[in-house]
């Protein structure tokens, strides 16, 4: 074919179509006026002869019509027509088009929020260079305890990762997080620190823009000390002073050289201010499991390979530690993409997230179905009509398949839009640093997947009344308009039934949360919240290695706050409530289990620490001043610990450990974060050892301190204004390079252990409530549709005697029974799909009968309002208007 | 309407189209008279096939149109042979003469 010739045609068919109109029509008209001059010359009639020609030609405007659809650029132009014919029609039904895009915004705005937060979670790429060669380690213990996840390692776990291991560039970083005072100028400011070992930066890909990483010397124990800073601190504290480079800043009490700048957009998973050499080693922090570990894969090397040179380097002290912990288990190691390492965790509650708002896709999906089906019905006229006119069955179900494509264009668009809105929500929601993300903003894979779940969500939608066209029988169709009644509304209770169904299973879910919540907020907490205002600095400062500095320190700075007006007490303590304390490890030295193992919290405390906080004491007595260095250790233990190490049996005067410390009072257990190795809970008790700050390990000191930043803590009668204020002032007054980090409430701790709950509620909830809403108008909408439809046979009810109140539940019933169903169905559903929740549930059973007792009240006066609304429609109807009606 | 009317086959429509104009321009209705005559009333083209069959051709860039009289002095459209209708009526025909022998021999093939 000539394409040019083609072209030409095309853009004259497209520009000129008037013109080529008229000219059609006149060439077919000179056609039929030949052809009857033919006839009238073989002597027919004139009329006869035009009547037969006419017969014969078949229909000028078919013929027409056949000669436009195979002109070139037609199917744009049907195209074209279809589109403005469909876009009329929805113009048409202004409340059918508003509710189909609510319902679309609605459900597609919910999935771009949540699938936002999954692609920014699981699916980009860390922001490095070749994120897919930057891995972390697994272990894989098989036994009768088994685990499987990311662990921390100790100083000769990472030596033999550094020696033994060639096809990786391995680093290890203190996963805690580290607070540091850093001297600029006049004032001392508090910095976050990350510590880490020589290679970390190289194995991220983060070159300093400014001066070098870490060298191998640094990296040794007791090495030079140096210090790579942030674009941000350069810039703001140091003004970006190019010459900062090898000279030294005043860093925890000691001069530590600027040897780098890192560039202005990089950020690490530690998100510090500032980073110092960890210079890791198997004594101090490194003799037991403290580092994490990253790893890049070198050129060339593969992350098989790997694996089997760190099972092959570790095995020995896989051994030891099988031996010690796991005696029969089997322990291997594997590398783990650090995408998925660093967020294995949020990932189980991410897909979670996903299924709910995939349950509200589907939901939505159901109330579409059923406005179209209704729609179809009230269409059947206007479809028969145009299928008489010669519109054939194909061309129709184009013509519909264009109109749920422009809905679902539409609702998309606007879903999207409801979407940046609600994860802009959602995020200012979350705690700070909570995502383990830099951030999320939506891209055009999220893009893309609201479009694909708009077409999609059509397609499912839109499917169903296609189909149902098949059986459309024209002359059933011309002649009866309640066809397939009974037919449709079944339908539309199935419908229902399901939605209401998804319904019940998002509603029981998050009311298990909601109780989870409820459950840990009520928790007794063992001492009393309120009055108390708390503050942390860091002590990991040089100063502070010798002990007589420390102990005199915490006497000033707290007899300081005590003089501060109104203050009735203060103590400073290393940890607080529903806090994480030390883990650490002891030999007993007495009781049943004497000379075992035990593992317990570590809190060391001024003397005032339990009355500050209110905290009981269930038996002995508490620390005094005169417990300090050099007088006999002494330690106070919590009921947790009695009840696990001492069978319950009053423990003072006994020694704790084989150093011999005695056991001088036992306090009653307070809320806390334990460790996860012993219990899951968030908040919860476990076994607590208290000793005296005074009597504190130096060595131990030095580590803990790199960890912990200690809290200081006052108890006032009545607020005071301007408090956190007054206790700067008076640590000031102890030593004035001493800057308090931040200031918290208990209330403001409690909150904050409870972040993650918080935010499983508000999401959750907020997606239940959604399929609340749309479950309600799902049932409105048939109720109503039910009323409008048989206006004739109620009003027909009435007139025969029929009350008002028996028309009325005659109406309803439908919408009633499918949501009766539906919550029957939904609960059997709960019954085996809500087990997946086991693991974020705490002191609540998946069968919780007040969650599900509360979902059927909830479920049953929505449907009750969403059933009454519509039917009050009758009460106003006049049996003698309706009969006249048809 | 013929009663020896046969359905045109796929793609003869064109050949015929292009035949009937090889003797010369002329308009819808002179084509399809003149279809008729050379397969002595086997085809009987209707306007229903004709007309998009010579908006496609002239698309195609075989067939070109202008504004004429016909016999009777009436106004109307006619039709011409371009050099590539010819072209292509050489190539069509060749193609069904092909088929047709193709056809012939396998029908007299015994079997």
């Amino acid at each position: 074919m000539n394409s040019l010739s083609w072209l030409r045609s095309l853009l004259a068919n497209l520009l000129r179509k008037e013109k080529i109109e008229r000219q059609l029509d006149y060439e077919l008209r000179a056609y039929v006026e030949m052809a009857t001059d033919e006839k009238v010359a073989a002597g027919v009639s004139a009329s006869e002869a035009r009547r037969t020609t006419l017969a014969d030609f078949g229909g000028i405007e078919q013929v027409k019509q056949s000669v436009r659809d195979h002109r070139a650029g037609s199917s744009f132009e049907v195209l074209y027509l279809d589109v403005r014919y469909g876009w009329r029609q929805l113009v048409r039904n202004p409340g059918f088009t508003a509710a189909v895009i609510v319902t679309l915004a609605l459900s597609i705005g919910a999935n771009t929020a949540i699938f936002s937060i999954v692609n920014a979670l699981m699916l980009k790429g860390l922001p490095y260079p070749a994120p897919e060669r930057i891995g972390t380690i697994f272990w894989r213990i098989e036994g009768s305890q088994p685990f499987d996840g990311r662990s921390e390692i100790d100083g000769e776990h990472w030596e033999l990762l550094r020696d033994s291991v060639p096809s990786v560039v391995g680093a290890v970083l203190s996963p805690l997080s580290s607070g540091a005072n850093l001297q600029a100028g006049q004032s001392v400011q508090y910095v976050r620190a990350g510590r880490v070992s020589a290679h970390y930066f190289d194995v991220l890909g983060v070159l300093p823009v400014v001066g070098r990483a870490f060298t191998a010397n640094e990296d040794r124990p007791h090495g030079p000390k140096a210090v790579i800073l942030s674009y941000g601190l350069w810039r703001t504290t140091f003004h970006a002073d190019p010459h900062l480079i090898g000279q030294t800043i005043d860093l925890k009490g000691e001069p530590y050289t600027v040897v780098g700048v890192l560039p202005v957009s990089a950020s690490t998973p530690l998100n510090a201010d500032l980073y110092i050499d960890l210079q890791p080693s198997r004594q101090g922090e490194g003799s037991s499991t403290n580092f994490g570990v990253i790893l890049r894969l070198r050129d060339g090397a593969n992350w098989q390979q790997a694996d089997a040179e760190i099972n092959n380097a570790w095995a020995a002290p896989a051994h030891h530690f099988v031996d010690e912990f796991h005696r029969g288990s089997k322990i291997s190691f594997y590398t783990v993409p650090l995408q998925r390492g660093q967020r294995a965790d949020l990932r189980p509650k991410a897909l979670t997230l996903m299924l709910a708002a995939g349950f509200i896709l589907l939901i939505a999906c159901a109330n579409l179905a059923g406005l179209t089906v209704v729609r179809m019905a009230r269409r059947t006229s206007e479809i028969a009509t145009r299928m008489a006119l010669g519109a054939s069955r194909w061309h129709i179900r184009r013509q519909l398949w264009i109109e749920n494509l422009l809905l679902a264009l539409i609702g998309g668009a606007v879903g999207i839009g409801v979407g940046f809105l609600a994860l802009r929500g959602l995020l200012s929601l979350l705690p700070p640093d909570y995502l383990p993300v830099a951030g999320v903003s939506p891209d055009g894979r999220v893009l893309a997947f609201s479009l694909v779940a708009s077409i999609l969500t059509s397609v499912l939608f839109g499917m169903l009344p296609v189909l149902a066209l098949k059986q459309i029988a024209l002359r059933s169709f011309m002649a009866s308009r309640t066809i397939a009644g009974v037919e449709r509304l079944r339908f539309r209770q199935t419908l229902i039934a399901g939605e209401v169904a998804l319904t019940v299973v998002l509603l029981a879910a998050s009311g298990l949360l909601i109780r989870t919540l409820i459950h840990l907020q009520s928790l007794p907490p063992g001492f009393n919240p309120q009055g108390v205002m708390t503050a942390k600095a860091s002590l990991d400062d040089a100063r502070y290695r010798d002990p007589a500095a420390f102990d005199s320190m915490l006497n000033e700075s707290t007899a300081a706050m005590e003089r501060i007006p109104g203050v009735q007490s203060a103590a400073v303590g290393l940890s607080l409530p529903y806090e994480r304390a030390l883990n650490n490890g002891m030999t007993l030295g007495s009781g049943p289990q004497r000379g075992q193992q035990a593992m317990s919290g570590e809190i060391y405390v001024s003397p005032s620490y339990f009355a500050t906080l209110e905290i009981p004491l269930l038996a002995g007595r508490g620390f005094t001043s005169s417990d300090r260095r050099g007088s006999q250790p002494v330690a106070i233990v919590n009921r947790s610990f009695v009840r696990k190490y001492f069978g319950g049996v009053n423990p003072v005067g006994q020694t704790l450990d084989k150093e011999g410390t005695i056991i001088i009072g036992v306090t009653e257990d307070v809320t806390l974060a334990p460790h996860a190795e012993q219990v899951n809970d968030p908040l919860g008790s476990e076994p607590i050892t208290y000793i005296p700050a005074t009597q504190a390990d130096p060595r131990m000191l030095a580590v803990v301190h790199a960890w912990f930043q200690p809290s200081w803590i006052v108890r006032t009668s009545a607020p005071i204004q301007g408090l956190p204020g007054q206790m700067q002032r008076a640590l000031s007054s102890v030593d004035p390079g001493l800057p308090f980090s931040g200031f918290y409430s208990m209330t403001d701790h409690l909150a904050q252990s409870l972040a993650t709950q918080r935010v499983e509620v508000a999401l959750l909830g907020a997606m239940a409530g959604l399929a609340l809403l749309l479950s309600a108008v799902g049932i409105f909408a048939l109720v109503a549709n039910m009323v409008a439809q048989r206006t004739r046979e109620i009003g027909l009810r009435i007139a025969l005697g029929s009350t008002i109140r028996q028309a009325m539940a005659h109406v309803a019933a439908p919408g009633i029974r499918s949501s009766a169903i539906g919550i029957v169905l939904g609960l059997i559903v709960c019954l085996g799909v809500l087990r997946v929740m086991r693991s974020v549930l705490y002191g609540v059973s998946i069968y919780d009968a007040p969650s599900m007792a509360g979902v059927v009240v909830v479920l049953t006066l929505v449907t009750m309002f969403a059933t009454i609304i519509p039917t009050l429609r009758i009460a106003k109807t006049d049996p003698a208007t309706t009969l006249r009606d048809e | 309407m013929s009663s020896k009317q046969t359905n045109l086959l796929q793609g003869t429509l064109d050949l015929l189209i292009l035949k009937a104009l090889g003797a010369g321009e002329n308009h819808g209705l002179g084509i399809s008279r003149r279809i008729d005559q050379i397969t002595q009333g086997t085809f009987l083209v209707k306007p229903g096939s004709l007309f998009p069959a010579l908006h496609r051709l002239e698309e195609a860039g075989w067939l070109s149109s202008f504004w004429g009289e016909s016999e009777n002095n009436r106004r109307a459209k006619f039709y011409r042979l371009t050099k590539a209708g010819k072209a292509q009526m050489d190539v069509e025909t060749k193609q069904w003469q092909t088929i047709a022998m193709a056809m012939a021999n396998a029908l007299k093939a015994t079997t």
